[in-house]
C-alpha cells in the first residue's frame, strides 16, 4: 500500500496539492492503479529492449532553419502578465 | 431535402454541380447546430461567422469556374485539442479556458488549404484524457443515437457532430482508442492512422509515442476523403514520416471492385479470454463475421500472446508521458493562474491545483510515479520491453494477413456517471483499441449493427503504412451489407 508521505512525494514532484480530505480516498485509488500496473512484472524481458519509437525512420533532428517563429506579441498573448514585452513572474533572486 | 443528412462526398457533389451553394449548406448545418447542440453539447465553440465568410469564398471560386479542393465547402468539426489561429483551443479544461492559439496546427492549414470549412471546435474529455467525454469541464456530450448515453471519448463532441449531422465530417485524436471507441459509440466510421501518418504539429500532446490524428465520417468514403486531405510529411514533426506521402488517394479504390474476395483475416483469440465483450454485441460481430466469409475471405484464429498486457504497459506509458507533458501548464506563458500565491511554487502549485481536473490530476500522479526512483526500471522501462514485443506479435500476424478484426469496444455505449466506480475496468477494456497506438498501427471502427437500438463498431486494424488494406475492407463489408 502506497503511504500518506509517498503520495505527498508525488504531488510535490507534480507540483500538485492535496488537500487532508482527499488524501484517503486517493490512497484507496491509487492502490489500486498500483495493483493493475504492476501485473506487468511478471512478463519476462530478458534481453529485450525498449521500444521507445514506433517507427524506424524518425527525424529526431533537423536543419536549423527559422520556420515556427512567434513575434513578440503572440508569444505573450495569452499570458495573464506581462511588463516590457516579457512575461511577469515573482521576483525570484533577492 | 435536409442537406445535412447526407454523406459529405454527396454534399461535395451537389456543390461542384452548382445544385446547391456553399453558403446553403453552411447555413443548414447552423440551423441544425442551434436546434441540436444545446441538448448534445457536442460543440465547444461554433466558428459561425468565418464559416459563413468562408462558404462565400468557395462559392465565388464555383462561379469563376476555378477548381475546388478536396473539401470543397465541406463543415468540419475540430476536436478543441489541435489549435486553431483565431478560435479558442480549450482541450476541454479549466487551465486553457481562454487560450488562443498564435498559430494554426498543420492539419488545420490543410484543411483549409483543401477548403475545408471550420464549422467549430468540439468536445473532448479534459486533456482527452477518458473515454466518454464525461470529464470536459463543459460537461459531457451526449449520444446522438440515444441521449440517456454516452457519445465515448475522449473525442466525443466530434463524433456526436459527424452522427447528429452538424457536421459533415471532424477531426480527433486517438491516444488509446479515442476515435475509434466514439465512433463505435454514435454508429459512424472513425480511421487512426499508422503512427507518423498525419502531422502532430499544432495537436496539444498528451502521449508523444501514442497520439496521432484521426478522422470522423458517416460511411468509409467519408472517412477517407478526409483521410486523404490531412495525411503526408511535414517537417515541423520530427515523428511525421516520409512513408505517409500519398498512401491513402480516394483514386485509388475503385468503386466496383469486390474488396473482401481473397482477403486474409486475422481475429485474435486472445480478446474473448481476457476481457470478454458484451454477448449481444460478440453476436454481431459474428454475423459481420459471416458476410466476410460468405463473400470470400480466409478467416484464421491467430494468437498475439502480449495482448495480456497491452492495458497495463498501454497505462504506464500513457500516463508517463501525459504527466511530463503536464508539465508545461505552469500559469507563466499561458493557462490558468491561480489568483493567490506568495511564492514563485505557490504559483505553479496553485495554477496546476485549480486548473486540472480529477482525472488528469490521477493520472499526472500516476505517470509520475511511473518515472520516479525504482519504478522507473520496474514500470516504465518495463512497458517499453514489453511493448517491443507486442510489436513483434503484431508483425509476425501481418506477415500472413491483410487485417485484423474485433470489435471496437468490449462494451455497448454505457449510462453516464459509471466510470469513477469502475476505473481498471475502464482501463483493462483498452485492450480492444490501444495495442493500436502502442505499436503504431492503423485501424478503423466501422459500424455493424446494433443492440437495443444502441451501435455496435467493428474493428479494422492494418499493418503500419498499410491504410489501403483497411479501407479496402472496410468499403468491401459497407458494399457486402447496403
Amino acid at each position: 500500500m502506497i503511504t500518506k508521505d509517498e503520495v505527498l512525494h508525488i504531488t510535490d514532484i507534480a507540483k500538485l496539492k492535496i488537500s487532508d480530505e482527499e488524501i484517503s480516498p486517493f490512497i484507496e485509488k491509487f492502490d489500486k492503479i498500483i495493483e493493475f500496473v504492476e501485473k506487468i512484472k511478471v512478463v519476462d524481458t530478458e534481453n529485450v529492449e525498449p521500444l521507445y519509437q514506433v517507427n524506424e525512420d524518425n527525424y529526431l533532428l533537423k536543419d536549423d532553419e527559422e520556420d515556427q517563429i512567434l513575434n513578440r506579441e503572440e508569444a505573450l498573448q495569452n499570458t495573464k502578465e506581462q511588463k516590457y514585452g516579457y512575461f511577469k513572474i515573482l521576483k525570484v533572486v533577492e | 431535402m435536409d442537406l445535412t443528412s447526407l454523406k459529405a462526398w454527396e454534399m461535395k457533389e451537389k456543390i461542384i454541380n452548382k445544385e446547391i451553394s456553399c453558403k446553403e449548406l453552411i447555413e443548414a448545418h447552423i440551423r441544425k447546430i442551434e436546434k441540436e447542440d444545446p441538448d448534445i453539447n457536442a460543440f465547444i465553440t461554433l466558428n459561425k461567422d468565418e464559416a459563413l465568410r468562408e462558404s462565400d469564398k468557395i462559392d465565388a471560386k464555383i462561379k469563376n469556374g476555378q477548381d475546388i479542393g478536396l473539401l470543397g465547402g465541406l463543415p468540419i468539426g475540430i476536436k478543441d485539442n489541435i489549435v486553431t489561429k483565431n478560435i479558442k483551443t480549450t482541450c476541454g479544461s479549466k487551465m486553457l479556458e481562454n487560450y488562443v492559439s498564435p498559430f494554426d496546427a498543420s492539419v488545420i492549414e490543410k484543411i483549409k488549404y483543401n477548403d475545408g470549412i471550420i464549422i467549430g471546435k468540439t468536445n473532448l474529455d479534459e486533456f482527452a484524457a477518458g473515454d466518454s467525454t464525461e470529464t470536459s469541464y463543459f460537461g459531457p456530450t451526449k449520444n446522438p443515437i440515444n441521449k440517456n448515453v454516452v457519445a465515448g471519448g475522449s473525442s466525443g463532441g466530434s463524433a456526436a457532430a459527424v452522427a447528429a449531422n452538424m457536421a459533415a465530417l471532424s477531426l480527433g485524436t486517438d491516444t488509446g482508442g479515442s476515435v475509434r471507441q466514439p465512433a463505435s459509440f454514435c454508429g459512424i466510421v472513425g480511421i487512426k492512422p499508422t503512427y507518423g501518418m498525419v502531422s502532430r504539429y499544432g495537436v496539444v500532446p498528451v502521449s508523444d509515442t501514442l497520439d496521432q490524428v484521426g478522422v470522423f465520417g458517416r460511411d468509409v468514403k467519408d472517412a477517407t476523403l478526409i483521410l486523404n486531405s490531412i495525411t503526408g510529411y511535414d517537417k515541423k514533426d520530427s515523428t511525421s514520416s516520409k512513408k505517409s506521402d500519398s498512401v491513402v488517394s480516394l483514386a485509388n479504390f475503385k468503386e466496383d471492385k469486390d474488396y473482401l474476395d481473397g482477403i486474409k483475416i486475422a481475429i485474435p483469440k486472445e480478446y474473448m479470454d481476457l476481457v470478454p465483450a458484451d454477448k449481444k454485441a460478440q453476436e454481431q460481430f459474428n454475423t459481420a463475421m459471416k458476410v466476410f466469409e460468405k463473400s470470400g475471405a480466409k478467416i484464421e484464429i491467430v494468437s498475439i500472446p502480449h495482448l495480456k498486457y497491452a492495458a497495463e504497459a498501454y497505462y504506464i506509458i500513457m500516463t508517463s508521458e501525459l504527466s511530463s507533458n503536464m508539465a508545461r501548464y505552469d500559469g507563466i506563458a499561458f493557462g490558468h493562474r491561480a489568483e493567490e500565491y506568495e511564492t514563485l511554487d505557490e504559483l505553479y502549485v496553485n495554477s496546476r491545483t485549480e486548473g486540472f481536473g480529477n482525472e488528469i490530476k490521477t493520472r499526472i500522479m500516476a505517470g509520475t510515479y511511473a518515472l520516479t526512483g525504482a519504478q522507473n526500471k520496474e514500470l516504465y522501462q518495463k512497458a517499453m520491453r514489453v511493448r517491443r514485443l507486442l510489436q513483434e506479435d503484431y508483425d509476425k500476424v501481418f506477415a500472413s494477413y491483410d487485417v485484423i478484426l474485433s470489435l471496437t469496444s468490449k462494451d455497448l455505449p454505457f449510462e453516464f456517471n459509471l466510470t469513477e466506480n469502475n476505473l481498471i475496468e475502464s482501463y483493462r477494456a483498452n485492450i480492444y483499441t490501444a495495442p493500436a497506438n502502442l505499436v503504431g498501427l492503423c485501424a478503423m471502427s466501422i459500424p455493424i449493427g446494433n443492440v437495443d437500438g444502441l451501435p455496435v463498431g467493428m474493428e479494422i486494424t492494418g499493418d503500419r503504412f498499410k491504410e489501403e488494406n483497411i479501407i479496402k475492407a472496410g468499403l468491401g463489408y459497407e458494399r457486402a451489407v447496403l
